[in-house]
């Protein structure tokens, strides 16, 4: 079974004369342990796509499944609930929260799921810094790092519930090239040694290549590339 | 710990110059308006322990004779209703009656009867306006704190003395007496000599300066009334009884009878009144500690947008963000109330000590403050409600924030 899947997905964004269909029946599979990048222009419909599969935003029409779920009708407490036990995000900006340390911020999905006790919680953030190479670094605060190490932050708080799915929206697109090369092996690396999948937004056509897939939008459609 | 709980913590240093003024102006809210209270509680409280210690909680005082209709003569159909036509005549004919009809009465504690009357006292070759109140001092101790009033001399002589008196203190000190001075009363046109044996103060200016305590038999003959009393003062088991026991006392001895609340409503109504204005002035300060901390709250929600986002992403809920808001106005407020609680029985007590002279309606040489859990509770209530009122609205925006159009608006 795929782990996600996209049927006849459509979407229109904003309002009277300004209303975009900005997708138009798209529809694919992701499966587990593979990574995906979406490419496109701007406007393609890029985001909008990765936002109504991250459950962020709601189709108009279409089905979205995750596993053997339909989640396009599910109500918000649902879909909120899905995305903390089986999606993580990551996004062009951290967004880490400056108020707490680095361990604390991996820490706050899984205080959420309720699952483990704080000493497991603080044990599986520990793990996870140190599988993004930040293991010495756990007690500082998010605006005590680096851009290149908040941004490895982000992605130990993305797998911080082992995620099944992870999203990335231009994980690297704040960083130099070096640290963007570093992020997107580790995030690569990752789903492939843990099993997850990784579905990236990214304009960089360099870093899309080294994704397993490509699916090239154009007009809010998944289209074949131009040669 | 909640997740939203430790959220709220750490939210809470983000605007911290903001966040202070609110619980500064939380804890004075709260602690002045404790002391308020209890200063004009207690001032109440004061007021009527001596005017029950002084006049009683109920008094029966005049004979009701109803008369409903008027006949044309003698045995005649022909009638006029004269309906509310009420005579009231002075003074209780039977007082031992009463007092025997008052027994049925589980609610009353004791009874007393007293004789009122006018009489010129005349000492240091001067004549002064005076009310005598003959007592049986035995029953009327039971009834007053005449006890407590003293502040020189000895009830037990007065008690010996059949010609004996208490004299209010400002008469005292107008005639320039002295215990044991002889001095005349002159009530019905024959003067009799009688023996100062102590005075008494109350606090209450018209009771001190025209009062004067003698024996029932004694003022008996200075007024020349050999039976009968002017009124009976009676006591209950609760002050409170009063009001609804009156009527019911009214009713069963056919005489008028008056509850201290009535008696005294208009000093009641003035404390009552500064006692609630007191209280609207104070919270006030609690109003605005509460506008604070709404602009706060809304600063904070403006400046975490992203946050709020990101916590939304990774699943938590509408309700979780909700609650991290209220949350930080629940830690502000209740830091408030503690230490505005304990700011104000430290300040209930300084105010205490703090010596003042007050004569006029009592006798203090302090402060009167009256140690009350329900101010604490009241202001406690009133600092919760506004500022969780205060904490709503920000909280609801946070929670109305959609997470996917921030991440947009910020990656773009």
């Amino acid at each position: 079974m795929s782990l996600l899947r996209v049927e006849d997905l459509h979407r229109h964004l904003g309002e009277g004369d300004n209303r975009v269909h900005a997708l138009r029946g798209v529809a694919f599979s992701i499966e587990p342990g593979r990574t995906y990048a979406i490419a496109g222009h701007s406007g393609s419909g890029k985001s909008t796509l990765l936002y109504l599969l991250g459950l962020l935003d709601v189709p108009d029409a279409g089905k979205i499944w995750i596993g053997d779920q339909e989640t396009s009708r599910l109500d918000e407490e649902a879909r909120t609930a899905i995305r903390n036990a089986r999606m993580g995000f990551v996004f062009q900006f951290h967004f880490l929260l400056k108020e707490f340390t680095a361990l604390e911020n991996v820490m706050l999905p899984m205080r959420k799921l309720g699952k483990l006790s704080e000493t497991e919680m603080r044990a599986k953030a520990a793990g996870l810094l140190d599988s993004v190479g930040l293991a010495d670094k756990g007690r500082r605060l998010g605006n005590q790092l680096s851009g290149g190490e908040q941004q490895r932050v982000a992605i130990a708080r993305a797998l911080a519930n082992d995620p099944a799915l992870i999203l990335a929206d231009e994980p690297t697109g704040n960083l130099d090239q070096a640290n963007a090369d570093r992020v997107f092996a580790l995030l690569r690396d990752l789903a492939h040694t843990r099993g997850q999948a990784l579905l990236m937004v990214s304009h960089n056509p360099e870093l899309a290549r080294r994704c397993d897939h490509v699916l090239h939008m154009r007009d809010g459609m998944i289209v074949q590339p131009r040669n | 710990m909640s997740p939203a709980l430790l959220i709220a913590l750490r939210f809470l240093g983000a605007r911290k110059r903001a966040m202070l003024m609110s619980l500064t102006g939380i804890v004075f809210g709260v602690a002045f308006f404790v002391i308020t209270q209890a200063q004009t509680a207690g001032f109440e409280a004061y007021f009527i322990k001596t005017i029950l210690g002084v006049n009683g909680m109920v008094r029966v005082e005049e004979r009701i004779q109803s008369s409903r209709s008027l006949a044309a003569s003698e045995g005649s159909a022909f009638a006029i209703a004269v309906e509310g036509s009420v005579k009231y005549i002075p003074g209780i004919q039977f007082p031992n009656k009463v007092i025997e009809a008052l027994h049925g009465f589980p609610e009353v504690a004791a009874a007393s009867p007293v004789i009122r009357g006018n009489a010129l006292l005349l000492a240091n070759f001067r004549e002064y306006d005076s009310k005598p109140y003959g007592i049986d001092l035995a029953s009327f101790l039971a009834v007053s704190n005449l006890e407590q009033s003293i502040v020189n001399g000895r009830l037990r002589d007065f008690a010996g003395n059949p010609y004996g008196l208490i004299v209010g203190a400002r008469i005292a000190r107008r005639l320039n007496l002295q215990i044991g001075d002889s001095v005349l009363l002159d009530g019905a046109g024959e003067p009799q000599r009688f023996r100062i044996e102590a005075f008494f103060e109350t606090g209450i200016d018209q009771v001190d300066r025209e009062r004067i305590y003698l024996h029932l038999p004694a003022i008996r003959t200075l007024l020349n009334r050999p039976t009968g009393v002017s009124f009976l003062q009676i006591n209950l088991v609760d002050p409170a009884l009063a009001p609804a026991l009156a009527p019911r006392i009214q009713e069963a001895v056919g005489h008028s009878t008056m509850a201290w609340q009535d008696r005294e409503k208009t000093w009641l109504q003035v404390f009552s009144v500064l006692r609630v204005s007191s209280a609207l002035t104070i919270s006030t300060i609690i109003f605005i500690s509460g506008l604070g901390m709404f602009n706060t709250l809304v600063m904070i929600v403006v400046d975490k947008t992203r946050e709020i986002a990101i916590l939304r992403s990774m699943g938590y809920t509408r309700a979780d963000i909700g609650r991290v808001f209220m949350f930080q106005g629940g830690i502000v407020v209740a830091l408030g109330v503690i230490i505005g609680c304990a700011a104000a029985a430290a300040g209930t007590f300084t105010l205490s000590k703090i010596p003042i002279r007050i004569r006029g309606i009592f006798a203090s040489d302090h402060f009167v403050v009256l140690w009350d859990p329900w101010h604490y509770v009241a202001a406690a209530l009133i600092a919760t409600v506004v500022v969780l009122v205060a904490s709503y609205f920000p909280a609801r925006r946070a929670a109305r924030l959609e997470p996917g159009a921030i991440i947009r608006g910020s990656s773009s």
